[in-house]
């Protein structure tokens, strides 16, 4: 009998699983180290489920067609994040507009294998009038006017965790992150980014800890959160996000320059995660392990 | 309670803070969303100064803090310390399958738009969807918590005809629709609605009958056709304009030494 196999692969074969055109659901703590391989990829015409910063890199970027998200704001008292505004005001992006529970419910959904999910939120609001997906209907129960959520569902989703084996068994610090069991749960395929494999033995210790059982890629990244936060290993970069914020900003503005130096020094020079590590320097980085 | 601080002291971001701080009752789970520096000044400081069992719900962490002395919270929404102060946590996904207890809830809502009837509008400007003069962040999650917390307050960072408008160019969330007391109950929407709007220069509130902006106190110094000439459309007008109230010495100490002790609210 063949052994059991690895679900571990590299940054860069992750993201060769990535095609243009499909949908990518991102999870939060975001996995850069896979949302920068894209990036370096020169993927084209992604429906992004994506909210914040993360997703507009991914916009200025030039990857992202369509994008599914209930936030983009910038931080740091930006209300909105500058390529994602940018981009929609000119209508090089479509947006699905929704909100999170609505995100929620379309995930839901997709991985019940339902035509829809009834929500409340948003009835009486534009949401369905902006997004013709969702339908106002009235519910044969009780005849209340609620709106029915499509399925959501990503061709793939990328998370970032604490731990996993090889065989895809993933533990959290503290718990999985904001909305990312449900886009795994959505997807065809999901790729975790970890900052650790660890034992199948240590696993086993705790099978009640394992938050995604058996994920279909696992890529091991210490730091690969980074500019963002992993709950247990190191706190967001702020800086780091204020220069890019800034960057951005400039180029919405039409001064590009400080933008393409950034994309090109983190994103398309190194090949793999460990080059951008050593662009980020390690000085840095073990200043991040400090609350 | 010793006379209160006078006017050309304060900032209208702190009158503001003050004015929601004292409308937030003890044991209140209180629920403060994204870049409100305002909100989370007044929530904390009714959480010091006479909310001890208040549930203070800062992007899904759930804490209680009255017995610190101060509080630092990250400027960045998603920085991950804020966790630290936190009692339990709850994910997106999660924070959205107990709406059946939001009665309890307070919120707060910003908006690039709002209207007589305190609808919403995070979506963005223009006429054209597709292309958007102003593209705004997004709704968050402010349909569903409109839809479903006991109340809610409409807290604005600047009063002007360009935000308060006649009519929403996009409703993120439904407050009194079209107006009228019945206005959430015809559409089966459970919440108690916005109960304020508050801008640096008033507190309005809406009429019981029809639901149309009134308003409510003008801060120090100014007048009520000052608020109307900034407003987009006409304001009901009380029969008695009382001045916002402005802070104790006591809860200014507090703002100012141990909510807000980098100035933000000066600053704005």
């Amino acid at each position: 009998m063949e052994p059991r196999t690895s679900h571990i692969i590299d940054e860069v074969e992750a993201a060769n699983r990535i095609e243009n055109g499909m949908t990518v659901a991102i999870g939060s703590p975001t996995p850069m180290a896979l949302v920068r391989q894209i990036i370096r990829r020169g993927l084209k015409d992604l429906t992004v489920v994506d909210v914040g910063l993360s997703l507009d890199m991914l916009i200025a970027a030039g990857c992202v067609r369509k994008v599914v998200s209930y936030y983009a704001g910038g931080g740091f008292g930006v209300p909105v994040a500058p390529a994602f505004r940018r981009a929609a005001e000119r209508g090089e992006i479509e947006v699905w507009e929704c909100e999170e529970g609505i995100l929620t419910l379309g995930l839901q959904a997709a991985a019940q294998g339902l035509p829809f999910l009834p929500w409340r939120g948003g009835v009486g609001t534009s949401l369905p009038e902006v997004n013709p997906d969702l339908k106002v209907f009235s519910d044969p129960i009780q005849g209340e006017t609620l709106l029915a959520v499509p399925p959501i569902k990503p061709d793939v989703t990328l998370l970032h965790a604490a731990v996993s084996d090889e065989y895809g068994n993933v533990q959290h610090v503290g718990g999985p992150g904001w909305i990312d069991l449900f886009m795994q749960r959505a997807a065809d395929h999901t790729i975790v980014q970890v900052e650790k494999v660890v034992a199948n033995e240590a696993i086993r210790k705790d099978p009640w800890a394992t938050t995604i059982a058996g994920a279909d890629a696992i890529v091991r990244v210490p730091y690969g959160a980074h500019p963002f936060y992993s709950r247990g290993y190191y706190i967001q970069d702020n800086a780091h996000l204020k220069g890019y914020l800034d960057a951005s900003t400039a180029a919405a503005k039409g001064d590009p320059e400080t933008l393409q130096a950034y994309f090109a020094r983190y994103c398309r020079e190194p090949a793999t995660h460990a080059d951008y590590l050593e662009q980020i320097g390690i000085r840095r980085l073990l200043e991040l392990h400090e609350y | 309670m010793s006379s209160n601080v006078a006017a050309q002291d304060l900032s209208p971001q702190e009158i503001m803070a003050v004015f929601l701080a004292r409308d937030l009752k003890d044991r209140e789970h209180v629920m403060v969303g994204v870049a409100m520096p305002i909100v989370e000044a007044a929530v904390r400081l009714a959480h010091l100064l006479h909310g001890p069992n208040m549930e203070l719900i800062f992007f899904g962490t759930r804490m209680n803090v009255a017995d610190r002395y101060t509080l630092p919270l990250p400027a960045f929404a998603w920085d991950n310390r804020v966790v630290r102060w936190a009692e339990s946590f709850s994910d997106t996904g999660h924070r959205f399958e107990d709406v059946k207890h939001w009665h309890k809830r307070v919120f707060f809502i910003g908006g690039v738009q709002v209207d007589p009837h305190g609808n919403t509008n995070l979506i963005g400007v223009g006429p054209d969807y597709a292309t958007l003069r102003f593209r705004g962040p997004g709704s968050v999650g402010t349909p569903t918590l409109s839809t479903h917390v006991g109340r809610y307050y409409i807290v604005l960072n600047s009063h002007s005809p360009r935000i308060l408008v006649e009519r929403c160019d996009y409703m993120s969330t439904y407050g009194w629709g079209g107006g009228g007391a019945d206005a959430r109950k015809k559409l089966g929407l459970p919440g108690g609605g916005p109960k304020y709007c508050v801008t640096p220069l008033c507190v309005m509130d809406f009429d019981e009958e029809d639901k149309h902006m009134r308003l409510h106190s003008v801060h120090p110094g100014v007048t009520p056709e000052e608020v109307q000439a900034q407003t987009g459309f006409a304001l009901t007008m009380p029969d008695q304009l009382p001045t916002t109230p402005t802070p104790t010495p006591e809860e200014l100490h507090a703002l100012r030494t141990r909510v807000d002790p980098e100035g933000r609210l000066r600053r704005m």
